[in-house]
């Protein structure tokens, strides 16, 4: 498992908490990494001048310019590379989602790992409230999971042994139990399925439902997980079924904090990016901007 | 009756050298390199504080954290995260304070003290 993993970074301090966890999950699985960063984008056109993703200055690509920029990676990651890890260093020009998404779908990994946003200060306050535009598009669009780590407190649990798996009861979320079951059944991990009943009043209005109605909704969700996860589930060493109510990615991370879980894992279902939503993105974004662990998601 | 302080750090020196912290403002002091060591001590000692490094060999900081607050006994025993990683201020919630190496002397023994007295 994750024996081939695609690492997208900006080689800055903004990706060290993903690389932390990129090359434990290397470390411990023997996998092949290929670190990959996307220089920057065309001035124009297929022009050979790019604007820097790190510097924002305009330089032009060549294969010496290049081999430096490869050689800087290195150099940033020389900790984790001189511990022998199996690793490629590989460069694109272009938009950043596009092209970890084209990589993604040349080299087939197992796992795309990607951290926090990268934009500019004054973006700051999103920072702390949306995952980053290139996360997102990444992943809606990956044909693998995607592994976010978007906070550095994300970062300090050192491998897995306890899931958290969040389901809406979608088809992609069946789906994503499967592989959720995979991976707590290969690394020998719990796994906690989890359900939050949506209490989310309409903008500008009130709670409509009573207490006696969410009790219901929490009895139906728990009925509905053992139907559909309790003959996976039990096969496994360890596993719990929880439903509570409240604002579905806050439960999920409290029921995580409270779990000590090391691994969140939910399906996520929108392909297309609602513009005016962009911005705070679904449950999937908020869980992976606000969790103290990594989030895996899925989209098919 | 002097208050217990386990130390959990993998880094020789640095145990050595909040161990005679520690000491020097008397306080008796436990020490153990990484989780398994630290719970095992933690169990026979019922220490009243934890000092405890993030990045250990095995295991990490938070997995230690994870299996104290499951054992009755040991749960309500506050932790002080001392690290020299960078964003390491959320990586336990629930520690009572969260310190970068190189750290204050007088900060700890202040957190220490505001802690355990």
């Amino acid at each position: 498992m994750f024996k081939n993993i695609l690492f997208a970074t900006a080689a800055t301090g903004a990706s060290d908490h993903a690389a932390r966890v990129a090359f434990n999950i290397a470390e411990n699985c023997n996998s092949h990494v290929t670190i990959f960063h996307v220089l920057g984008v065309p001035s124009r056109g297929f022009s050979q001048v790019v604007v820097d993703v790190k510097t924002r200055e305009k330089v032009e690509v060549d294969g010496e310019y290049t081999a430096w920029v490869k050689e800087e990676i290195r150099t940033y990651y020389e900790k984790y590379l001189d511990k022998g890890l199996d690793c490629t260093i590989d460069v694109a020009v272009g938009v950043p989602a596009r092209e970890i998404l084209r990589r993604a779908r040349a080299i087939k990994p197992d796992l795309v790992l990607i951290g926090g946003s990268t934009g500019s200060d004054e973006e700051v306050f999103y920072k702390k409230y949306a995952a980053g535009s290139t996360l997102q598009k990444v992943a809606r669009s990956a044909p693998c999971p995607v592994l976010a780590v978007n906070r550095p407190a994300a970062s300090f649990w050192g491998g897995v042994s306890n899931i958290v798996f969040g389901t809406d009861f979608s088809k992609t979320a069946d789906r994503t139990f499967d592989f959720a079951l995979k991976v707590a059944r290969t690394m020998e991990c719990e796994l906690h399925v989890f359900h939050a009943v949506d209490i989310n009043p309409v903008p500008g209005g009130t709670l409509l439902l009573s207490q006696d109605e969410i009790e219901l909704k929490i009895r139906e969700a728990l009925k509905e997980i053992r139907k559909r996860y309790w003959p996976g589930l039990k096969t496994l060493k360890a596993c719990s079924m929880d439903v509570c109510e409240g604002i579905p990615y806050f439960e999920i991370v409290k029921y995580a904090r409270d779990k000590h879980a090391d691994l969140i894992i939910m399906a996520h279902h929108s392909k297309k990016m609602v513009e005016e939503n962009a911005r705070f993105g679904g449950n999937v974004e908020q869980v992976i901007v606000r969790a103290g662990c990594p989030v895996l998601s899925m989209n098919k | 009756m002097k208050k217990k302080i386990l130390v959990i750090d993998d880094d020789f020196n640095i145990r050595d050298y909040i161990v005679s912290l520690f000491d020097d403002n008397g306080y008796d002091t436990y020490v153990a390199g990484d989780v398994k060591e630290g719970i095992e001590v933690a169990k026979a000692e019922k220490p009243d504080l934890i000092t405890l490094d993030i990045e250990m060999p095995g295991e990490w900081g938070p997995r230690f954290f994870s299996q104290l607050s499951q054992d009755p006994e040991l749960k309500n025993i506050p932790v002080i995260v001392i690290t020299a990683l960078s964003g390491h201020e959320h990586a336990i919630v629930k520690a009572v304070a969260s310190l970068s190496k190189p750290f204050d002397r007088k900060e700890l023994l202040k957190i220490v003290q505001e802690t355990i007295h």
